[in-house]
């Protein structure tokens, strides 16, 4: 009897322990949580700042942001009564979580979104900002100009892309030293078809057993064919095979122009020009290509691509575009204001003010002067003696206008000048702001997306013959209702031409 | 009566209930409070509707799963592959377990086990490239080291789907036996060993003493963990048939299961309704087999059923 009770004093005190520990805990977070909202109330009242958080991701680093943003503060405070706070996640941790935050359960006033606006206006997560922009953002209307309806859905303005490069075809980037040293520079420089890259690929392969002369650009997170001289209207059920001109939505794995370069690849996989293992390929051309152990790729290329990937690859790269650069459907970068957030005009307003403010683009790109960069003396940013990229505490990267903000030691010095002038000049597709809404074929498009998984990675790196496998894939993404996808999109087309 | 009855009982168990109630509250929190969100499986979500509030669209997020050509395929896939993990991973398991029982002495026993635990520790990731190492086309081990030597031809792994329900099966249970085995284990240290002194008296070889004893006295275990794992028919381990066919197309007839799909399909929409669609229609799945599983066994040996 007596051990029966002891045991219950027991278990009833380690019970208790144990909800005592939940209850401190939660009160602590919640005295701290009305703290805050105290503070916030009473410097409102003051001098009625509004507070907003806004979510990117980077590929840099982001210890010192909150010193960063004090800095920002100190200009957005003054000129718009806006006090910002960034919270940057890395790649990968972003891709995982971006799901959640759309859901709408973080407190978050303002979203990155890399990967287009579709999903967050699809489900609800998009601030309609089309007024707020008109009053809060006209010098975000005056950078864009029409591109600024790749942020629109049905006259609706949902999303600011961002200011970069939007005119951009299928082009080879590839290592310029090994072609110049082969003698082949002129033969690359004038190689525009797939097919015309053969000779050059079997000189590489013999001259540089070691090298694989083709890899797929990003492993297999995107298909070799993703950035195609076509334009996909937001996924590749259905595209404009001309974008300038085409009102047609076809279905670009029927085309010739699909079935040729998929024999394209499957010759070259035969001749040993790819990998074995290319349909599974882990690493990126740029790891690749670092490492000596790639010759070139297909991508998304543009005037500026050759002098991206050199400082990215550390080698000297060239890129042969396949046809003309064109203004696509829409940018994948954006920034959207979340639909439950408290404080819409205060997000746009800050969207504005980063957009415009150069000191504004700056800190929040590369930091502070003198301690995360300094300028050299061509007035272009490089990180301070002894620090390095790995080193750094704060080089975010992201922005919202490529040409907001310095410049830094690796970038083109005339890549402002250049963005705006292809951005004004360039050929724009015809569909440039069109977005395809998907609610009324999600069934097809799971299905598709399946039938793509199976077939697509398997013929465009060549590794099926397309001489039996592209009619299979063909039937079986008609079995899944690709027609009635097209349908869809060229009913939706017509009638954004038609606005 | 009976409810001063009932009041003497729950003074004499309360010492139980208490010690169970942080498991209590554990599940209440993690298990039954977010069923409330099943109720997405029904509708169009969105933002500004929240979970509660969003558009009722019926049983139209449910379509997709057996609309397509390859429901057929993924359901086969899943049930097969689930049923062959029950059967070997049991058999596997306990001949394991009985083995390491077997050993003298403890620091082989522990030097073993912790060696056939260890792969449970490893993610599923870093899994996919130890299998990659071993089968990839041009650096892989099989290729390089085994038939490259003896003169055959090298296989593409990645690209022949006949090898990988046998890759497939070795690698979840090259994984799985370990975690598996030390329930088995810790029943059979815990049998009698009278038991097998008798036996072996009466001249009883291991052999025997294994038909006749250890596996009977394992009955109630085995029944336990493989009504658990009906219940999970309807899943699969999204990381083994993923992550490990390194997503390979050509392998998909072999590969796809329910869970793989789901994510094929819906990673490009974020589909909330589609995806909670999918794990209701698992969930009640494998509640009903559980539930038919646990009668059947009950009819068979009523004391062996769990409930």
């Amino acid at each position: 009897m007596k051990k029966k009770a002891l045991s219950l004093i027991l278990t009833t005190a380690m019970a208790a322990s144990l909800l005592t520990g939940c209850g401190s805990t939660s009160t602590k977070d919640t005295s701290e949580s009305s703290s805050s909202e105290t503070k916030e109330t009473s410097a409102e009242e003051s001098k009625e700042v509004e507070k907003i958080k806004i979510f990117v991701p980077t590929g840099g680093k982001a210890d010192d942001i909150e010193e960063v943003m004090a800095a920002v503060n100190e200009i957005t405070v003054p000129e718009i009564g806006v006090e910002v706070e960034f919270k940057a996640y890395e790649f990968g941790q972003w891709f995982q979580q971006y799901s959640l935050f759309l859901s709408g359960t973080e407190d978050v006033d303002i979203l990155a979104n890399y990967g287009g606006y579709l999903n967050a206006v699809s489900q609800g997560a998009a601030y309609d900002m089309t007024d707020l922009i008109q009053e809060y953002g006209q010098d975000i209307i005056e950078r864009e100009g029409e591109y600024l309806k790749s942020g629109e859905i049905d006259g609706r303005q949902y999303a600011v892309p961002i200011y970069a490069g939007y005119s951009w075809t299928m082009g080879m980037i590839y290592r310029k030293d090994i072609v110049d040293e082969l003698g082949l520079t002129e033969a690359a420089e004038k190689a525009t078809k797939l097919e015309d890259w053969e000779p050059i690929l079997a000189a590489v392969k013999e001259a540089y057993p070691d090298m694989t002369p083709y890899v797929l650009n990003n492993g297999t997170t995107a298909p070799n064919f993703k950035y195609g001289t076509w334009d996909d209207l937001g996924n590749f059920y259905g595209v404009l095979m001309d974008p300038t001109s085409d009102k047609e939505v076809t279905n670009v794995f029927e085309s010739d122009q699909y079935a040729h370069l998929c024999s394209v690849m499957h010759d070259w996989y035969n001749k040993g020009y790819c990998d074995k293992d290319i349909q599974t390929q882990t690493d990126s051309f740029t790891v690749l290509t670092k490492n000596d152990a790639a010759f070139c790729t297909l991508g998304q290329a543009d005037f500026n691509t050759a002098f991206y990937q050199s400082t990215t690859c550390n080698k000297p790269m060239g890129v042969t575009l396949f046809g003309d650069q064109v203004a696509r459907t829409y940018n994948n970068v954006c920034y959207t204001i979340m639909s439950n957030t408290e404080h819409p005009e205060a997000a746009m307003k800050f969207l504005n003010l980063w957009m415009s403010n150069k000191d504004v683009g700056t800190l929040i790109s590369y930091g502070i002067e003198g301690k995360h960069y300094v300028l050299d003396e061509n007035g272009m940013g490089k990180y301070p003696d002894g620090v390095d990229a790995g080193s750094s505490t704060y080089h975010l990267g992201s922005n919202i206008s490529n040409i907001n903000r310095i410049l830094w030691e690796t970038e083109n010095p005339d890549y402002p000048e250049l963005l705006v002038e292809h951005n004004s000049n360039d050929k724009k597709s015809i569909a440039l702001g069109f977005s395809f809404d998907t609610a009324n074929v999600t069934n097809e498009i799971t299905q598709l997306d399946n039938v793509c998984s199976k077939y697509q990675a398997g013929l465009e790196t060549g590794t099926l013959d397309p001489e039996q496998y592209l009619p299979e894939f063909i039937s079986a993404l008609k079995d899944a209702g690709l027609d009635k996808v097209i349908a869809e999109k060229q009913a939706q087309l017509d009638a954004f031409l038609a606005q | 009566m009976s409810k001063s009855n009932a009041f003497v009982k729950l003074k004499k168990f309360l010492p139980f209930y208490v010690m169970a109630l942080p498991g209590i509250i554990y599940f209440f929190i993690n298990s039954y409070i977010p069923m409330g969100g099943l109720i997405l499986a029904f509708e169009k979500y969105t933002v500004k509707g929240g979970i509660f509030g969003s558009q009722k669209v019926g049983l139209s997020n449910f379509k997709f799963l057996f609309s397509s050509a390859d429901a057929w395929l993924m359901t086969r896939n899943t049930i097969v592959y689930n049923l062959i993990f029950i059967i070997l991973g049991t058999v596997v398991s306990i001949v394991v377990a009985y083995l390491l029982h077997e050993l003298k002495g403890n620091l082989p026993r522990k030097l073993y086990q912790t060696t056939i635990l260890f792969p449970s520790l490893l993610s599923i990731i870093i899994v996919s490239y130890l299998v990659n190492a071993v089968l990839a086309g041009d650096t892989g081990f099989i290729n390089n080291n085994i038939l490259i030597p003896m003169g055959l031809e090298p296989i593409s792994f990645y690209s022949e789907s006949k090898y990988w329900p046998f890759i497939l099966v070795f690698v979840h249970l090259w994984q799985m036996t370990g975690t598996n085995c030390i329930l088995y284990l810790a029943n059979m240290s815990a049998i009698d060993p009278g038991l097998y002194e008798a036996a072996s008296l009466d001249g009883a070889s291991r052999w025997h003493t294994f038909i006749h004893i250890t596996i009977p006295c394992l009955i109630p275990t085995i029944i336990t963990l493989t009504i658990l794992a009906v219940g999970k028919i309807f899943n699969s381990d999204f990381g083994l048939f993923y992550q490990v066919p390194m997503n390979s197309g050509a392998l998909i007839n072999v590969t796809q299961t329910i869970d793989t799909y789901v994510y094929r399909g819906l990673m490009n929409t974020a589909n909330m309704g589609m995806s909670a669609a999918a794990c209701f229609y698992q969930s009640v799945v494998g509640f009903i087999l559980v539930m038919i599983t646990n009668h059947l066994v009950k009819k068979i040996s009523k004391e062996n059923a769990m409930f």
